[in-house]
Parts: structure tokens; sequence; C-alpha cells
């Protein structure tokens, strides 16, 4: 994956990771052009920590499991790598250490992430405080889109994939 | 391990067993740092050395797990999507419920928006497929993005409407009338246009509805070129031929005439929408058989009444949507069962809170003495010849007697005569006089033509079957604008469909039609979208005759609608079968068996 500045945006990468109780994570990513249609999903099989790990890991666990893991994972398997990853998850920021490109989560309701955080439309998004120059970054790439675009719907559309792929499977 | 300790850290060494450690074997002191702050370096210092143990380690290998992936592309345009990379999927199981209540959660701490999600309908069966349905945009996106414009907002419910209609090759949308069939039609034809999934559309309709129907298109999609199919033969030839134009709109009878035309291989549309589809519920009518015949890709059915009279009547529309999908032989919960996934059907109870309430009024009145005597005579007088006539019976013959009683019901021929009208002149001057509006709804021009007679105080409008199709826009539109024109005086089949008169707040069905989903139809022009206050319907009903005996008949057959459209809805739709009309006079149909509802 190349470094994405100067780019122009074809594509916007929306990443998510859903935590169930009994199968553990599943990660998703989708990729959308500048008109919400997509042009690739990826979404993982079920992950699920050891008992070692969850010891072992502590606090770290979350980012290491939601960002080197299933986001390095699912973004090596694009076809056309996004300029800009946007999430719901703020585990998932971590794959910003393991990729060259921006990162940015988008706030549901109150904000809990402490990075630097900026607005797009009325969305709240930030960036890991380490990477606060993904700020303009992540703007200058989102501008192609309209100021309206919901940026959290996408998410919605990542959750019922995944599910409608379970289902499927598990009728196969 | 050698340290240096006091005599205190000593003692303190010793009485403080819980500082320190015993593991295998290694005894470990732990100090203090106040302890060892404290230790004067100049103090004698005692060195234990321990004995090396043996040590056990436990090593875990913390590699980075592994797990599966499956990716999907999709082109970028509309539905069509291309399986790069098909895997099958693994078989893990999962209940999303938690995962869905959390994100319900967020979601309604985060911003409220309107989405409506496009589903995969079940005949579609390749993941890939069905993902690259879920995955579009909502439909609220997707309108934003192609900058549609709609001159009112639709309602939630429409929205699904559209998104339902939207995937599917095959579709019933069966709305109750007067929730917009048309506009959700209209914004999911204009959707797939945009989106480059259909390049042409045959809509097909009753003849008093093309108007409408265009009309309809230019409010809600009028960046979309439509023709009409009309004028003489040479005309429509050459209309049908047209290319740049997307959309054609032809009446059922233009239709069966230029079927040669419509059948030739170069005549293909994507998509073919049938309004008002129960016309093709027998399966052995030449319209059934024509519209069955056009070469397509997508067919949807439009009607407020997917089974007015049987399930023959479903069956018969599913013979153009999925021929074979459903049979006579089904019964009817399963019949409801096949049919559930193409069919979409809501009514204004569940999903209209806010339209103004629909009042029913039941005028049960006596005849009066001369229509009775007259009533009395004819009746005795026709049981009499059905009776003699004996096996030579036929349903003509009943018939002929239902309507001559229920003519007698509304004027007595002999003197002119009518409970029904003496009510009705008194119900129209407490309408007349509060500046509403009211429709009266007949079976029967006759009547109406009487009607229109007498009621000349009224200055009533009339719209039926003798009224020339090119005045009846002008009739609809004098009606809603002048204050002058409180009355329009309707027949059932010209203006049970289609219309929207939704400034009018009181129906009078003077007559009573055979069907209940008929009535329904020509009571929702007024009760729609768009009513201003409650739609007062009275229902005249003579006692004593042969209106009452038929309207018990139909009440005893609402279940069956029930069991196949899940008991969802408070009104059926059904009519009377022959059995049940020679059951009116307590005959027996010499082609089947006596219904015990007589």
């Amino acid at each position: 994956m190349g470094a994405a500045s100067g780019k122009l945006v074809s594509t916007v990468g929306f990443l998510s990771v859903i935590e169930h109780e009994n199968f553990g994570l599943f990660g998703g990513l989708l990729l959308l052009n500048a008109a919400g249609r997509p042009v690739e999903f990826h979404c993982t099989a079920p992950l699920k920590p050891s008992r070692a790990q969850q010891i072992f890991y502590g606090p770290t666990l979350e980012p290491y499991l939601y960002g080197e893991q299933i986001g390095v994972s699912l973004l090596n398997k694009v076809q056309s790598a996004p300029p800009v990853v946007l999430t719901d998850v703020a585990g998932v920021l971590a794959v910003r250490d393991f990729v060259d490109l921006p990162v940015a989560l988008v706030a549901r309701g109150q904000l809990a992430h402490r990075g630097t955080r900026f607005q797009f439309g009325e969305h709240e998004l930030s960036v890991e405080t380490t990477r606060f120059e993904d700020q303009a970054l992540v703007l200058s790439l989102l501008r192609v889109l309209p100021e309206s675009f919901d940026l959290l719907e996408p998410f919605g559309r990542i959750h019922d994939a995944i599910q409608e792929a379970q289902r499927v499977g598990r009728a196969a | 391990m050698s340290q240096m300790l006091s005599t205190a850290e000593a003692w303190s060494w010793q009485d403080a067993p819980a500082n320190a450690e015993q593991a295998g074997g290694l005894r470990v002191a732990s100090l203090s740092p106040a302890a060892l702050a404290g230790a004067n370096s100049d103090l004698a210092v005692e060195s234990t050395h321990f004995a090396s143990a043996a040590v056990g380690v436990a090593s875990f290998a913390l590699r980075a797990p592994k797990f599966k992936t499956q990716s999907f592309l999709f082109a970028e345009s509309g539905c069509g999507a291309t399986a790069l990379l098909p895997r099958a999927a693994h078989g893990a199981t999962i209940d999303f419920a938690a995962a869905a209540r959390e994100m319900a959660r967020a979601n309604a701490e985060g911003p409220a928006r309107p989405c409506t999600r496009i589903k995969p309908p079940g005949d579609v069966i390749k993941l890939q497929d069905r993902l690259s349905y879920i995955l579009q945009p909502s439909l609220e996106s997707l309108i934003t993005s192609d900058a549609l414009s709609f001159p009112f907002q639709p309602f939630p419910y429409q929205f699904e409407g559209v998104a339902f209609l939207y995937p599917r090759m095959s579709a019933v949308l069966a709305d109750e009338m007067g929730l917009g069939k048309t506009m959700q039609a209209i914004t999911a034809v204009r959707l797939l246009l945009h989106s480059g999934d259909i390049r042409s559309v045959l809509l097909i309709c009753p003849k008093p509805l093309v108007t409408n129907w265009q009309r309809e298109f230019t409010q809600w999609a009028p960046e979309i070129p439509l023709a009409i199919i009309e004028g003489d033969q040479a005309k429509r030839g050459w209309q049908w031929q047209l290319r740049d134009v997307p959309l054609r709109i032809a009446n059922y009878e233009v239709v069966n005439r230029d079927r040669d035309v419509l059948t030739i291989p170069d005549v293909r549309f994507d998509l073919v929408i049938l309004d008002e589809a129960q016309r093709i519920k027998n399966r052995a009518s030449t319209t059934s058989q024509v519209v069955r015949s056009i070469d397509r890709s997508r067919s949807w059915a439009l009607t407020g009444t997917p089974v007015e009279n049987s399930p023959e009547d479903l069956i018969g529309i599913f013979e153009f949507l999925a021929p074979g999908h459903l049979h006579s032989t089904m019964k009817p919960r399963r019949l409801g069962q096949a049919a559930g996934d193409y069919i979409l059907r809501r009514t204004k109870d569940k999903v209209l809170k806010e339209l103004p309430p629909k009042l029913f009024r039941d005028a049960e009145l006596e005849l009066s003495p001369e229509q009775r005597h007259s009533y009395q005579l004819a009746e005795c007088e026709g049981v009499l010849r059905l009776t003699e006539l004996g096996e030579s019976a036929t349903i003509q013959h009943v018939f002929e007697l239902v309507l001559r009683l229920k003519q007698i019901c509304n004027f007595d021929p002999a003197t002119g005569e009518s409970a029904k009208y003496e009510r009705l002149v008194a119900d129209l001057e407490e309408v007349v006089a509060s500046g509403r509006k009211a429709i009266i709804f007949s079976q029967w021009v006759q009547t109406l033509q009487i009607l229109r007679e007498r009621l000349g105080d009224f200055h009533p409008l009339e719209y039926h079957g003798q009224i020339a199709s090119s005045r009846r826009d002008a009739v609809i539109q004098e009606f809603k604008e002048s204050p002058e024109r409180p009355v329009i005086l309707m027949s059932y089949g010209a203006g049970g469909v289609g219309l929207n008169l939704q400034f009018a707040e009181y129906v009078f069905l003077f007559d009573r039609w055979w069907n209940p989903a008929v009535e329904d139809q020509a009571i929702n022009r007024a009760h729609r979208i768009g009513a201003a206050g409650p739609v007062t319907v009275t229902r005249f009903l003579s006692l004593q005759t042969i209106e009452q005996r038929i309207h018990q008949v139909l009440e005893e057959k609402r279940e069956l609608f029930d069991t196949i459209f899940s008991g969802a809805e408070p009104h059926r739709h059904l009519g009377l079968t022959q059995q049940e009309i020679f059951g009116l006079f307590q005959l027996r149909c010499p082609h089947g068996p006596l219904p015990a509802a007589a």
C-alpha cells in the first residue's frame, strides 16, 4: 500500500470489527466509490483470542487483534488500496502503525477516543494523537464527498453483510 | 543473593513471613524501599546463599492467530456484481442479536438519519449476488447522490416499498389502495433507470388511468421521457419501435390489439409493470395470455386486491410473474407461504397512523311500502321462474333476478319511491351546508342518471362509462376546484380505480358491489394520502332484501383472505361464487353443491 497523499479519492475504505460473545471477532472492510456504491468487500472468519493471549496482551490485545491482525489482513486483500480508511471502532486505529495510509475514527454520539479530533460535515472524527498530521490528510481526501455524506451508514452495511455471509455459510 | 540487613531488619525478616515468597525452593526476600533507605552501610551484613533450585518454565508461544478472509469485488454501477474471488463461506454460525442491539443503541446515540436498505429477495442464492444488494447504499443515499428530488417527502413505508421492488425480478406490490403504489413503482423505476440496471419499461394499465400515470410520472420522475401508446395502428406501430424512449405506457386494450407487434423477437423490455393486475387473474383470458407472452426480464404487478374472489386470482397473477410457482392444489396457507417473498402488502391502519380515520356508517333502511310491494312481487315471480327452470337454470338467470331486485332497492320502478334517496338527500344537505364534497357511487349508470335529475339542486357532476374519456380529466378538475360542484356521481367501474379525490370527505355507496374489494377501491379514492380530514363512508343497505343476504355471505367469506395473508389486516376481499349466487335464493346450483353460507 502506497502513501495516500496527493491522490484523488477514488474509493474510501470503511473498516469495522464486530465482537460476538460466543464466536469472537468478525472484521469487515468495505470500499465505496464517491457515489457511495460498493467496489470491494472483504470479511474475516471469526477470530477468538485464546485465554493466554487475553492474559499476556492485557489492554494491548484489542489494538493488536483489531488493528495488527484483522485490519492488516483485510487491507492486504484489497485489489486497489483506498487512500483513506475510516472506522467506527477505536481499536482499529492501531492498524495505522502497519499501513501507510491515514485512518480515522468516526464517532457515534459522544466520542470517547482521546485522539486529535476534527469535524467532517456533522460527523466528529479523530486520529491517533501520534498521527495528528493525518487530520489534514483525511480532510483533504474526504473533500470529494459531499459534506452531507453519512459516514456511519456504510458500517451498517458491513454489519449486515457479515451477518448475511454467516447466514449463508450456516445454510451451506 | 546477598543483602546487608540491620538487626531490626533481620527481625523484621523473621517476623514478616508475609514479605517472603517461597517459589520452587527459592526463598525471596522483599524489602520495602523505606527499610532499604534506613539501612546503615557500616553495619555488618549477613549474607545467605540460597541453593539454586530447578525452576519449571512454561512457555507460551503467542503466535499470531490465523483466520480466513473472504473477498468480493463489485461492478461500480448498479448491482451487477461479479465474483472475482469466490470462496465457500466458513461454517461458523452466529447469533448477531447482541451485536445488532449494540449497534442499535450506538445508532440511537449518533446522528439519527432515515436509512432504508435494499434487501436481496429470497430467490437470489449466491452470496456474491446477495452481498451486492446488501452493500448498496441506502435508498436515501442513492436519492441524494443522484440528486433526485421529490415533490413531497415520501413516507418511510414508501421507501420500504421501493426497496422491496428495486431488487426483484418478480414482485407484487399489493398495498391497500391509497398508500401510494404508483409513487413507489415510479421511484423504483426511476432508480433502476438511473443506475443503468434497466433501460426499457412497459407499463400497462386500465385505459382510464393512462393520463393519471402520465401525470404521476411527470410529478415524481420528470426527467424520464415517456411515450403513451395510442392512436391508429400505424402510429402505435411507430411508437412501439421508438428507441430513445425508456418508458412506454399502454392500456390493456391496446396491448391486446397490438399483440402481434409485442411478440416479435425485436420487442423486448427490461421491465413490464401491470397496474390493476387483477385484470389478468383469469389465466385463460386473452389479456393474460398476451401480457405473459411479452419478452421481459422483470415482471411487477400492482394491485390493491391480489385476491378478489378466490386464491385462483393470485395464481393467475403469478402466471405472469413466476409461471408454475403457485398452483391450484396448494392449500391457502401453503399458497401464502410460497407467495410470501414476492408480495408486499401493507394496510393503512398499519403504516399510516397519521392518516385521518375512515368512519363507516351503515345506513340500514327499510324499503318504502311501495318498494316493498314491488320487491316482493319481483322476488316471488323470479324464484318461481327459477324453480320452473330446474336444472336448466343458469347463473345468468339468477344474476338477472339479483340485479332486478337490487334495482328495486334503489328506486321503485312503478312509483320512483326510494328510501335510499330520501336518506341521501338529507345527508347531502348537511354535507354541502358544511362546505364539504361528496362522492356517490352506484353500479348502474341508469341509477346515477336518475340521481342527477333528482339532485339538481346540488349541481352534481358525473363520471361514468358514458362520459367521454377526453372529458373525464376536466370533470375531476371541476369537482376539485369549483365550490359550486360539491357532488360527483360515479360508477364503480369508471371511478373505482386510480383517481385521487382526497379532497372529498364523504363517500356514499348508494348500492353495494358484489365484491368488497371494489367498494374499498372506490372508498379509497377519497381516503388516501393527502386526505385533510376523516372520510365518512355511508353504506346503504336495504333490510330484508337481497342486499342484506349478499352482505352476510361476503362477511362469512373473509376468513380465506385472512388465511392467505396471515390475518394481517381487518378487511378482506372476496366476491361471490356461482354456488353462492344460487344460494341467495336457496336454490341448488346445477353445477355444484349448495354452500352452507346460503
